[in-house]
């Protein structure tokens, strides 16, 4: 057992921070960190952010050097999530396209589609969505029913998609669309790289309980998409997007590092704030809790750490990753609602009137949809049970 | 960055287990409840043929000078099989504390028995009434020349009946604060020594009352320094529960285990109970708590072994954390076995009544929440 970081793992934080320190965009490193306000500005802000850091090499720093990446090692992306959070960088527009889309194509794609859509995606240039959640196809995603239907040399795709994230800023969409009714669900499902600038594609904003535009509804009104942009074999999608899914094991890192850093600033908040002229982290209560919320932060850290070692030593990442999402998203949301409680009555305030920095409000709302993201508690529940335990399925 | 057992371990780990279950797993710890100590004896003796005790006493006193981690198989086994006796006590605790504390006469007198299993120490520190507070300590030492004379009262102390030796908190000065105390080797053969078997809601436990009357040993019993004993308890504490979680894991690992395999077996409405996600789900959130204690209990270890400079938040957030999640997890464990788990045949409430034992074993969660707030300077 070892938790240390050899030296040329240290050499490698090293160079990453004297580049951000170099690179972050001006008054990062004083701490001030606002995005512009106006959501085009906002997006032009981050594009330019990721290809600084493209230039720089930093971007998809787990992908092979042929595609731009280093070929880093599972450790150094720890790492590199752990400075990226420490200098509160900016986070990057196209992470879906990093995590997901690029390293799908790598393993699926054809060549032609690497050449094409692979160094957009690094210097920002195609931020990328995805489309899988439809009104009547959430958890149960085999139920979607968005269609494409060949025509010639075209597909001809329509319907509607929910929830896409980055829907509003995207050129691209990872979409699955059925392209079959055969007796069983999964079959007849085909990934579509689709053009989100072409006429026939529609996107509404989705405003969230705090105010914010991160989601939206597609609607697709005969869009058209190509043979060339077909990922993996037509109906035989549902592969494609297990694929996709391992992918997503350092994603949930970079969720873990922040809450890390989310904890930090709740120490500071607890001394901060005071009750009859103590600071409240030496009230009784907020001890214990604040102990309480300690452990488990360090308990999701160090099993995420657990779950690494096995996946590297078995070779391939497995449904511990599940396990990793469903404490730090349940954590998350507890974190936020104690650090919104710790404020007293004038935790009901917020924005310009907020007793402390308004994101705690705003992220207490936000806190509420990574648990439904990217595959609900109960999903993971289920996985955990069923793959982990060798519990029965459900009932399906 | 490697954050699992070794090789070894995992192989040491799977011969202990082997043992254990080959001596009937927790029918030792039912023996027990019999008052039937044979098996116990016979088991301890078995474990020290593995090799078990010596694990980290230096190798001139004849163990096997490993490290913290590489006891962590053995403790997390003995907690899966619910093996009474004084492993906690004596290997885990009283052997590095003599051996970072003790005097060369002391390190000679004890830790070849340690390491050999001859030899068993307990902890005698709670007073009838009172707390765990140092400011408690009522018994007292008073000094004639080269002697002391030692008065008072002990309780709950684990298998007094049992231990060799006692290693025992005492007043040595009149001072408060807790200050004034030391800690002293005393045998369960020394003159004066007396005990009483105390009902005890695990029964596989023999807690006892030990009373200390007039009793006479030399000042060479003194361990560590003389009335500076809070310094000393505080780092054995350290050593004693971050062992205590690996063996607080080893049960919680069986409990997750027994009820994954009794969902899979047990059928109503014409299926596996594990097929209803309340079940399903409760074992899910089991196994969450159980994870997340192991990587507490592991990074805890560690920590001390490496002298971490978060060693003792790491040692007592653990501690914390996994004695209520133990408590959690067995009873969910009765739970999932429905009327069954209620039953004195089904193992369900030895780890209920084990995990009931360990909550205030040296203090609640609350002292060690406090502890960890303090060593984090809030
Ligand atoms: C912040 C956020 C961002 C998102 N981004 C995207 C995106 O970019 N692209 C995209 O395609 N989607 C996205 N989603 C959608 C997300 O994947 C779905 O919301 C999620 O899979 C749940 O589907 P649903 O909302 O339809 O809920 P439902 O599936 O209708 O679930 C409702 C309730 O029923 C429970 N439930 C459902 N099935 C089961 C079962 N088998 N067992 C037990 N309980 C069950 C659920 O846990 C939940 O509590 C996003 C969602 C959020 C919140």
């Amino acid at each position: 057992m070892d938790f240390s970081f050899t030296k040329k793992e240290e050499e490698y934080r090293r160079t990453l921070r004297i580049w951000l320190e170099e690179n972050l965009p001006e008054g990062w490193i004083e701490g001030k960190r606002d995005l512009p306000e106006n959501e085009e500005e906002q997006a032009q802000f981050l594009r330019d952010w990721q290809k600084k850091m493209n230039d720089g090499g930093w971007v998809a720093i787990a992908w092979p050097e042929k595609y731009g990446g280093q070929s880093a090692s599972v450790i150094e992306e720890i790492i590199y999530h752990q400075e990226m959070v420490r200098a509160g960088a900016p986070h990057l527009i196209n992470y879906i396209g990093i995590h997901m889309v690029g390293p799908t194509l790598m393993d699926i794609g054809t060549e032609e589609q690497r050449e094409k859509f692979i160094p957009k995606i690094l210097n920002a240039e195609e931020v990328w969505c995805q489309g899988y959640s439809e009104p009547n196809a959430g958890s149960d995603l085999s139920a979607l029913k968005t269609s494409a239907v060949k025509q010639g040399d075209k597909w001809i795709i329509n319907g509607q998609k929910v929830w896409t994230s980055y829907g509003h800023l995207a050129d691209r969409c990872f979409l699955l669309a059925r392209t079959s009714n055969l007796e069983k669900k999964h079959k007849g499902i085909t990934v579509f790289l689709v053009d989100m600038k072409q006429p026939g594609v529609e996107v509404r904003p989705i405003i969230q309980m705090n105010g914010k535009h991160d989601f939206n509804e597609v609607y697709f009104n005969d869009a058209v998409a190509y043979d060339e942009e077909i990922v993996g074999e037509i109906d035989e999608g549902w592969k494609v997007m297990i694929n996709l899914m391992l992918h997503e094991r350092t994603g949930i890192g970079a969720q873990i590092f922040t809450l890390e850093k989310q904890f930090s600033d709740l120490v500071l908040l607890t001394n901060e704030l005071k009750e009859n002229g103590q600071p409240l982290i030496k009230d009784p209560f907020t001890r214990q809790k604040m102990v309480e919320l300690y452990t488990r932060c360090r308990g999701v850290l160090l099993t995420y750490y657990r779950n690494i070692t096995t996946s590297m030593k078995r070779g391939y990442p497995g449904a511990e990753s599940s396990m990793d999402k469903l404490m730090s998203s349940e954590l998350t949301k507890d974190l936020f609602e104690f650090a919104v409680s710790i404020q007293g009555h004038q935790g009901v305030l917020w924005k310009e009137d907020a007793l402390a920095n308004p994101f705690w409000q705003l992220d207490y709302l936000s806190s509420f949809g990574v648990t439904i993201g990217g595959g609900t508690s109960e999903v993971q529940r289920n996985t955990i049970g069923e793959r982990l335990l060798g519990l029965p399925k459900d009932l399906r | 960055m490697d954050f699992s057992l070794n090789e070894e371990q995992e192989m040491f780990r799977g011969s202990v287990r082997k043992y254990l279950d080959g001596g009937g797993q927790t029918k030792i710890a039912r023996e027990m409840a019999k008052n039937n100590t044979n098996l116990l004896t016979k088991t301890w003796k078995g474990l020290a043929q593995l090799g078990c005790m010596g694990i980290t006493v230096k190798e001139e006193y004849g163990g096997a000078e490993l490290t913290t981690v590489d006891q962590v198989p053995v403790l997390e086994e003995l907690g899966r099989a619910l093996l009474p006796g004084l492993y906690l006590e004596t290997v885990a605790f009283a052997a590095p504390m003599i051996e970072k504390f003790g005097t060369t006469e002391q390190k000679e007198k004890y830790l070849p028995g340690i390491a050999d299993g001859s030899r068993t120490i307990s902890l005698a520190w709670l007073e009838p009434g009172k707390c765990f507070n140092l400011n408690d300590i009522q018994m007292t030492a008073k000094f004639d020349g080269d002697s002391m004379i030692l008065n008072g009262s002990k309780t709950l102390v684990p298998e007094g009946n049992l231990a060799d030796t006692y290693l025992v908190l005492v007043r040595s000065e009149s001072e408060t604060d807790g200050k004034g105390i030391s800690f002293v080797l005393v045998d369960r053969n020394d003159d004066g020594v007396d005990y009483r078997v105390l009902q005890a809601m695990d029964e596989t436990r023999h807690l006892t009352e030990v009373n200390f009357k007039n009793v006479i040993v030399s000042n060479s019993r003194i361990l560590g320094e003389l009335h500076r004993g809070e310094d000393a308890i505080e780092e054995g504490l350290l050593y004693l529960n971050a062992a205590l979680t690996s063996i607080m894991v080893g049960g919680m690992d069986k409990i997750v285990e027994m009820c994954a395999e009794y969902a899979k077996i047990r059928v109503q409405f014409g299926q596996p109970i594990g097929r209803f996600q309340a079940i399903k789900h409760r074992i899910a959130d089991m196994k969450l708590d159980l994870e997340t204690a192991r990587s507490l209990s592991y990074y805890a270890v560690w920590a001390l072994d490496e002298k971490a400079e978060d060693a003792a938040v790491a040692v007592n957030s653990a501690r914390a954390f996994i004695t209520e999640a133990y408590l959690r997890l067995a009873g969910h464990g009765i739970q999932i076995h429905g009327g069954i788990g209620v039953t004195e045949e089904i193992d369900c409430h030895l780890y209920l009544k084990r995990a009931q034992y360990y909550q205030t074993y040296l203090g609640n969660s609350r002292l060690y929440r406090e502890k960890a707030a303090t060593a984090l300077n809030w």
